[in-house]
């Protein structure tokens, strides 16, 4: 059974492999031309090592400008759907791929039970998924790692592809679909229909619920007396005003007269909001999962 | 090895054309005794036909003395020919050959000729029901 | 009550009652039939009549509603795979990967079934000079039907199922895979159960014949007892039915006369022939597009409507 599922699903497999492929020759083209500058400019580097980048945001900006097509928002827009579009166009045809081309009638007539016909390949799928979704992680933290330094982690851009996210996106994309292909019987119906509520809980959880996982802090800027006040928040403010590189600004908060006040994500909280929000990815993975095997087992009963 | 075949068309039920078929090769010499008969998935699988038809048209043969079963090796021919001898053959045909010229001065068309044969069969058929 | 008789081998199909609801609509109801082990049997009935239904219960791809079925002798509440081992399946257009070559259909046929024979499997293929290394969707239709028997066959159980298998097919490729499935029967014994429309085809393949329309069972049984248990009888226009022997199946009128097919033993038929009348038998052909034409009555209204007339009662064929 573990070599028909691989067998029906290695085209997909293959398809996954190249663009993990093309993902890497990006990264590596980049990502070195990115390390080379980096270690070139020792300005950026000893500014630094000495005060966490508040004294030299123009060597920051200089290079965030020149390799910061990520904060783009178009190229933005198309990463925030890449994870659901691999989830959808891999869940999505599994069951109902048989249902529409009639193939159940052979595959659940062999001497396997529906069930175990549905576990062993959703087993092995999401497994597939799941070394997919870190491989992308891996390569695009490493390709990162120089601009990481500058700018964190935690901003959005940035945040939905390193850690743990990614790859519960696609896990939760895909388990959408296979769900919405055994109650719609139709590859491409299902995919839509898993495809547009997982974009509007990801916009949701991103926009909605993510800044609030645990109580933001609030910091009190301290303006110098006689020199401007270097205020402000969102993507392209390096570094942040709380002056610690990876601390996520949300916006302004009520603070006494006279003083900029703002309410932020320190950056030590990455992983424990990376871990909330694969988690509640992950338990909508299982949910829809866990109801597939369930309404299957049911209608052959 | 002997090759059967089968008349969708005719109206006689599958088993006794494969008997009507071997009875005739006995008659005109082409089975002989001592000749094997094609073995039930030789000839299901070349006509197309349920095993059990052919079984039941073998069983028929050894009932009329025609053909006879060895125990693994198959259905053997056993009798010489039909009890029906060529010469008794050749008197028939000498009387319907008499028939018909008497037919066709009587004024019969062949399908009318066709026809009344058709009709006579029929009543004895339905005579013997 | 479905019990086996210990020392007899089970009969390959055996149902009671058995009955399928689809909401509110029965596809299938009081389905009772008992097919002996080694019978060709033809299933016959218009679309919707519920040919496929009863397929899929026997086959283990549908629950009943009500009513039990055991193929041999195992009940619909037996373990699933235990029940999916007795019976090979070719469904209508015979679906296979269309990605896979034909060793890849083999190898998931060898994955999901432990009964499988591999070189049953690659023998058929080199006998019908079927490429392994090729691709199904690079196969013809004739092809792929008979890489869809093989699937079924190199199964090795005991229980054929073919669902319209040669509609699709052109003659010659309909003649190739019945003489395929006929062989196999003759070799192994193999019980085979045929839904189709064709009726003209049947007869020569089939020993045992259901027929269905509406959801009910109409006929059923061996053919030979069929046949042998029907007459064709023509009478004057003016019988009444009441004078008629036996359970009228289907009367045709014409001016003078009228054509009636009866279903009575031959005791009865000798008993109440009139010396006007004929009585011819009837062809396998005939019998069932008489019964396909019925409205549909369910069997038990005609035992029901024969037990109610003077004379000895009809004996009912269907059990």
């Amino acid at each position: 059974m573990i070599w028909v599922s691989w067998r029906q699903h290695r085209s997909q497999a293959i398809a996954c492999l190249g663009l993990l492929a093309a993902l890497a020759v990006y990264a590596i083209v980049v990502g070195t031309s990115m390390r080379t500058a980096f270690g070139q400019d020792d300005g950026l580097v000893t500014c630094l090592a000495r005060s966490q980048g508040n004294g030299c945001p123009d060597a920051i900006h200089a290079f965030t400008d020149r390799f910061g097509s990520e904060v783009n928002v178009a190229f933005w827009s198309v990463l925030l759907i890449l994870p659901g579009l691999i989830g959808v166009l891999v869940g999505g045809p599994l069951i109902a791929r048989e249902l529409e081309f009639g193939t159940w009638r052979l595959a659940w007539s062999q001497t396997v039970s529906r069930a175990r016909w549905l576990t062993v390949k959703l087993g092995l799928v999401t497994g597939g998924l799941i070394v997919l979704g870190a491989a992308m992680t891996a390569v695009i933290t490493w390709y990162r790692a120089p601009m990481d330094r500058l700018t964190g982690r935690f901003l959005p851009n940035i945040y939905d592809f390193e850690g743990l996210v990614l790859t519960a996106y696609i896990l939760c994309a895909f388990g959408f679909a296979v769900l919405a292909g055994l109650l719609l019987r139709r590859s491409i119906p299902a995919m839509v229909a898993a495809f547009i509520p997982w974009l509007a809980i990801r916009l949701v959880v991103e926009f909605v619920l993510r800044p609030h996982f645990q109580a933001p802090l609030t910091f009190h800027q301290v303006c110098p007396q006689n020199g401007s006040c270097f205020g402000g928040y969102g993507l392209g403010i390096l570094p942040p005003v709380t002056g610690h590189i990876g601390d996520w600004v949300l916006g302004q908060a009520a603070g006494p007269a006279g003083v900029n006040s703002y309410l932020y994500q320190p950056a030590d909280r990455f992983w424990t909001f990376q871990s909330i929000e694969a988690g509640i990815f992950v338990a909508l993975t299982a949910t829809a999962l866990g109801a597939t095997i369930w309404l299957l087992h049911r209608r052959a009963a | 090895m002997f090759r059967f075949r089968l008349d969708g068309s005719s109206g006689v039920p599958p088993y006794l054309q494969l008997v009507h078929q071997v009875r005739q090769s006995l008659l005109l010499g082409y089975l002989r005794e001592g000749d094997r008969l094609p073995t039930v998935k030789d000839v299901a699988g070349d006509l197309a036909i349920n095993p059990n038809t052919v079984v039941k048209a073998y069983r028929q043969l050894e009932h009329e003395g025609l053909a006879g079963g060895r125990p693994g090796q198959g259905t053997f021919i056993t009798a010489t020919s039909s009890p029906t001898l060529p010469e008794a053959q050749q008197a028939l045909r000498a009387s319907l050959e008499e028939w018909l010229r008497a037919a066709e001065e009587a004024g019969l068309s062949s399908e009318e000729i066709t026809a009344l044969i058709a009709v006579a069969r029929h009543d004895l058929k339905k005579e013997r029901v | 009550m479905i019990q086996n008789d210990p020392g007899t081998s089970p009969p390959a199909l055996r149902t009671d009652q058995l009955g399928r609801r689809y909401g509110r609509v029965w596809g299938l109801r009081d389905c009772t039939l008992e097919v002996p082990a080694g019978a060709i049997t033809g299933l016959v009935g218009p679309n919707g009549a519920g040919k496929t239904t009863l397929l899929e219960m026997i086959i283990g791809l549908l629950q009943p509603t009500e009513g039990q079925l055991a193929v041999f002798g195992e009940t619909s509440h037996a373990p699933m795979a235990a029940r999916l081992a007795r019976v090979g399946y070719v469904a209508q257009d015979h679906p296979l990967y269309r990605d896979f070559t034909v060793a890849d259909m083999f190898h998931l046929g060898r994955a999901m079934n432990p009964s499988w024979d591999q070189e049953l499997a690659q023998a058929r293929m080199g006998a019908l000079d079927i490429p392994l290394k090729r691709k199904v969707k690079a196969l013809s239709g004739g092809q792929r039907a008979q890489v869809s028997l093989t699937m079924a066959l190199a199964k090795r159980a005991p229980l054929l199922v073919l669902d319209e298998p040669v509609s699709s097919l052109d003659p010659v490729a309909r003649l190739e895979f019945m003489r395929e499935v006929m062989a196999a029967a003759a070799d192994t014994g193999l019980t085979v159960l045929i839904a189709s429309h064709v009726v003209s085809e049947l007869e020569r393949l089939c020993d045992w014949l259901i027929v269905l329309t509406g959801g009910h069972v109409q006929l059923a049984g061996p053919t030979d007892d069929l046949i042998a248990a029907h007459r064709i009888l023509t009478v004057p226009r003016a019988t009444p039915d009441a004078e008629l022997p036996g359970l009228i199946i289907h009367r045709t009128d014409s001016d003078r006369h009228s054509t009636v097919l009866v279903r009575a033993d031959p005791a009865r038929l000798a008993a109440r022939q009139h010396p006007g009348w004929q009585a011819d038998p009837v062809g396998f052909e005939q019998l069932v597009m008489a019964y396909l034409q019925r409205p549909s009555k369910t069997a038990r209204d005609d035992t029901a409507q024969a037990a109610a007339r003077p004379g000895p009662a009809t004996k009912a064929v269907t059990r």
